[in-house]
């Protein structure tokens, strides 16, 4: 292969390169001195930095379960999503921001959590859950075969309807007796 | 020939609420449901795409009971009570669905305002991506085609319910399925043993017949005429025997006789079964295996491996339970229980009342504790399959165990496990022992019962009398009645264990594959090797595109190569190419053919695979070379080898060709697994040859052989050849430059070189970085 004339932009591309990788590879925090969040028209939210200004970013959970509040990972919008940066804390923002956030989060780790468990019936393969959420009475179907109930600790697991849509259960052990006996076959 | 449904077919009722709203609704593309505010909670949106608006309803209310799919046919909409909006094509721009966690979100920008429409769960997810897909063409000004509007996904719903089915693999309604049917899909693996089983069952009829005249020899017979010297009506039966011993000896014969039948019956019993159990259990087992084998890779990727071989291996041997130790001694115990009835109640109908009071509580006692079984006898089963799960787990991973030291915290995940298996052992014991403690007091206090009152009809103490002869007897059939019950109790255990592992069995028997070779092929020899493909895209998940409209021809004998980051849909691409997947959009043509209209026999004859990932099975160095072509004789094999350059380290070897390799045999290094898959490679002599990342396990010394030995193969074959090394694509006569699923570039070596694109950068980062690492290229 004849790489001789290519020699003279050589350094420059691996240079240039180099400089994304380390800024692919680096932590880049975004703290309320140097970045700025707002509410777009539409209900979407915008961020303004020192470099750069998005009209709109979206907002990821490094740690959904464990921290939900902290480490959000705000990424471009498109399809690649190549993060922006990093917001450590939320509850270092102001309370504009704060809310203003919350919401993107709460509409993207929409997730009903189960209160109380009305009853399961299996049927080939197949478990028909009719269960109290935080948003209402639902009903859903979960395959009995495959692996449906996550378990995320001893007591907060989530459980996968066979559209894959999910559903919380925070804590076990603030079921009744009955309810545990009934989810108990699927953890 | 079902008629095609299209997007564009609008339910009635939302026709009609258009009309009376005076919302014009001219040429829909399209409609689509969504189920949530932007929000999130809940409520029913209805969005309508024609060629010059979009319209979108939203109901009046929140939605509060919310029932997903599983239930039957999904709940009619009542369109009346929308409220709408309607925008003008011309104001709308980049509609857009963003993949939540769970389901998306739909916006669209209005008047150069980015404005969210509607969220929607995961259900609705498919088909509002197809409604932005076709969006967004409208709005490109692209044609839209009338097969663009058929609506596939509608096939996926049960005709006898109008659910959709909750397994789109799987086309069976479990609603409109039922036990009974998958108890008579078992029975048919028993068909070919009918014969056999109904001498099981005339062997256990005679069995309970012998137990049934048991009592009345061992009581009236024994007490009220031999020990009471009045042989009564038996005597003239048989006159000649006159003397009292005579009389105790027949009898005891008799009893010894029935005793030695009985045992013979049982042994005859035990080999017929013996016979039978053994066959259909290694037929299902097959099956199985059949099964799995000829479903698509995306069935494997979807479960455990452990799960997967406890149901090859356990849930076969657990159906016949039922078969064997259950059915074959339905009938007789349920004669039992009628002869036995008849002989009380016809003997003595008060004593017959108190020893059969205690059936019908005890039968609904059984019914009522049938579910626990079931739900013990699962969780039993499904904690057993978590701990095999973790165990193949950690068998596979062991060596990354040991180099992290993390053998103590794999220890305490195993017995976290294995409690578990414990715990619902021990649950299922406790329960079954409760059940029968329960069962045992119901049984032996009806015997009490009868005892006492039965000595005080015999004391005269009734008004009534009986001899003790009779009562004897009459105890011995409530003894006769334990039987039965406790085979009545384990019934319903073996059939939930049945039914459970049955189910387990069906759901693989019954899966459907995902690519489905077509009825009719066109028949196909050898290949040229001409590839084309045609605007191929194609998604794992309904939601995330891996390939985008893909449109590439290689020539035969002309080699391609495949360049791209990790994750821009190279291997995706060449797995469509082999069949192991199906495009979602688009066709492959292999010499003008459609690769859907050819068999997998063909395809995959013409075609061979040597990727990064070697599979050596178990077997000899010579088996594994000679995999795609059984019948080759030593002298092709040692052909294939040498041009493999494997040929010298398998002589090596002190078993040569005769070694055995895979689990269990020598261990072969990366190299040397390559080698055989190259050989196995050139021995399939292929027209297609494609190349997954050949040499990236191997270290350059052996990369080289291995190149030599790849350049020897790809003579006169269409190759494809996929590498993250540039180097070794040389030799390509194209290049493709993959990202995100898309072809960015493409063309020959130089021509990519003077465009100083992608290909261009890639490039001098490698020879750059080769050169700076002292490795000259």
């Amino acid at each position: 292969m004849s790489t001789e004339n290519l020699n003279t932009e050589n350094l420059d591309i691996l240079e240039q390169e180099k400089k994304n990788v380390d800024r692919l590879l680096s932590m880049n925090y975004l703290t309320p001195d140097n970045a700025t969040f707002a509410a777009t028209p539409g209900g979407f939210v915008s961020l303004t930095t020192a470099e750069k200004n998005w009209p709109r970013v979206t907002i990821y959970r490094a740690f959904p379960f464990t921290q939900p509040g902290q480490y959000l990972s705000v990424r471009e919008p498109d399809d690649k999503a190549k993060e922006i940066g990093i917001i450590q804390d939320l509850s270092q923002w102001d309370e504009a921001t704060q809310s203003l956030i919350e919401r993107q989060l709460a509409l993207r780790y929409y997730m009903p959590t189960i209160l109380r468990v009305h009853s399961i019936k299996e049927e080939y393969g197949y478990a028909y859950w009719s269960v109290l959420t935080d948003r209402g009475p639902c009903r859903f179907t979960i395959s009995s075969g495959s692996s449906s109930v996550v378990r995320l600790s001893d007591s907060h697991v989530i459980v996968k309807d066979i559209d894959e849509n999910r559903y919380e259960i925070p804590d076990l052990t603030k079921l009744t007796p009955k309810e545990l006996k009934r989810v108990d076959l699927y953890i | 020939m079902s008629i095609n449904k299209l997007y564009s077919d609008l339910p009635a009722d939302l026709l009609k609420a258009l009309n009376n709203n005076s919302i014009p609704c001219q040429d829909p593309i399209i409609w689509a449901n969504a189920d949530m505010d932007t929000d999130c909670t809940f409520r029913i949106h209805v969005l309508v795409l024609t060629r010059t608006t979009l319209i979108h309803g939203s109901a009046p209310e929140h939605t509060t009971r919310r029932t997903m799919t599983g239930f039957g046919k999904p709940e009619a909409i009542d369109y009346s009570t929308f409220t709408w909006e309607t925008f003008e094509l011309s104001t709308l721009s980049n509609p857009t669905v963003d993949n939540l966690v769970v389901g998306g979100l739909f916006h669209v920008v209005i008047n150069d305002v980015d404005t969210p429409i509607a969220a929607y769960t995961n259900s609705y997810n498919p088909r509002m991506h197809k409604f932005k897909d076709l969006f967004n063409k409208l709005l490109e000004g692209k044609e839209i085609t009338e097969d663009q509007l058929i609506e596939r996904d509608r096939e996926q719903i049960c005709p006898k319910c109008g659910s959709p089915y909750p397994d789109k693999h799987r086309k069976i309604c479990p609603k409109c399925i039922d036990r009974r049917s998958i108890f008579f899909r078992l029975f048919a693996y028993f068909k070919p043993y009918w014969g056999l089983l109904v001498v099981v069952s005339l062997l256990s009829i005679l069995n309970s017949l012998c137990n049934s005249i048991w009592p009345y020899l061992n009581g009236t017979i024994l007490y009220d005429n031999v020990l009471s010297k009045n042989m009564g009506k038996i005597g003239e039966y048989f006159p000649s025997v006159t003397d009292f011993f005579q009389w105790i000896l027949i009898l005891a014969l008799t009893m010894a006789g029935l005793k030695v039948l009985q045992q013979l019956f049982g042994i005859i019993q035990g080999r017929i079964i013996a016979n039978i159990v053994p066959n259909v259990v290694s037929k299902v087992k097959s099956q199985v295996f059949e099964s799995i084998q000829s479903l698509s890779v995306s069935f494997f990727s979807k479960r455990q491996t452990g799960s997967l071989m406890t149901r090859i291996v356990d849930d076969a041997g657990s159906i016949s339970e039922l078969f064997i130790d259950g059915l074959p001694y339905l009938l007789p115990n349920v004669l039992t229980v009628i002869f036995s009835c008849y002989v009380m109640y016809s003997t003595n109908w008060l004593l017959a009342l108190v020893a059969t009071l205690v059936l019908p509580p005890a039968f609904i006692f059984v019914g009522k504790l049938e579910p626990l079984f079931w739900h013990y006898w699962s969780k039993q089963h499904q904690t057993n399959r978590n701990l095999r799960a973790r165990v193949n787990d950690n068998l596979v991973g062991a060596r990354v165990v040991k180099a992290f030291g993390q053998q103590d915290q794999e220890m305490a995940r195993f017995s976290k496990a294995n409690n578990r298996v414990l715990d619902a052992q021990m649950d299922t014991v406790k329960f079954d022992t409760k059940f029968h403690a329960i069962f045992w007091i119901a049984k032996n206090a009806s015997i009490m019962l009868v005892w006492a009152i039965g000595a005080m009809i015999v004391l005269n103490l009734t008004g009534s009398s009986m001899t003790y002869g009779t009562l004897i007897t009459f105890v011995g059939y409530v003894g006769l009645l334990a039987g039965p019950l406790d085979f009545f109790s384990y019934i319903f255990r073996w059939w939930a264990h049945s039914m459970n592992s049955a189910q387990r069995i069906f759901e693989i028997i019954d899966s459907q594959p995902d690519v489905v070779e077509t009825l009719n092929p066109i028949p196909v020899d050898t290949l040229k090797g001409d590839i084309r493909l045609e605007n191929v895209s194609f998604s794992y998940e309904a939601n995330k595109k891996v390939l985008k409209g893909i449109n590439l021809h290689v020539e035969p004998g002309k080699m391609l190569g495949i360049v791209g980051k990790s994750g821009a849909g190279k291997s995706t691409l060449v797995n469509l190419i082999t069949r192991l997947y199906d495009p979602t959009e688009g066709n492959i043509y292999l010499d003008g053919i459609n690769v859907r209209d050819m068999s997998f026999a063909d395809v995959r004859r013409n075609i061979a695979f040597v990727s990064q990932e070697t599979y050596i099975f178990r077997g000899t160095i010579f088996e594994n070379i000679a995999y795609g072509k059984p019948d080759a004789t030593k002298e092709e094999v040692l052909q294939a080898a040498i041009a493999a350059s494997a040929h010298n380290f398998i002589c090596k070897l002190p078993d040569g060709y005769d070694t055995m390799v895979g689990s269990g045999g020598r261990s072969l290094s990366g190299g040397e697994r390559q080698r055989i898959s190259i050989a196995r490679a050139i021995l399939a002599n292929p027209r297609i040859l494609i190349l997954d990342e050949a040499t990236a396990a191997v270290d350059t010394e052996t990369e080289k052989n291995i190149q030599a030995a790849l350049s020897k193969l790809i003579v006169g074959r269409t190759t494809l050849s996929i590498a993250h090394r540039l180097s070794t694509l040389r030799d390509a006569d194209s290049l493709i430059v993959l990202e995100d699923g898309k072809i960015i570039e493409s063309g020959e070596h130089g021509q990519l070189v003077r465009q100083k694109g992608a290909y261009f950068k890639l490039l001098q980062i490698q020879s750059k970085a080769l050169a700076m690492r002292g490795i000259e290229d």
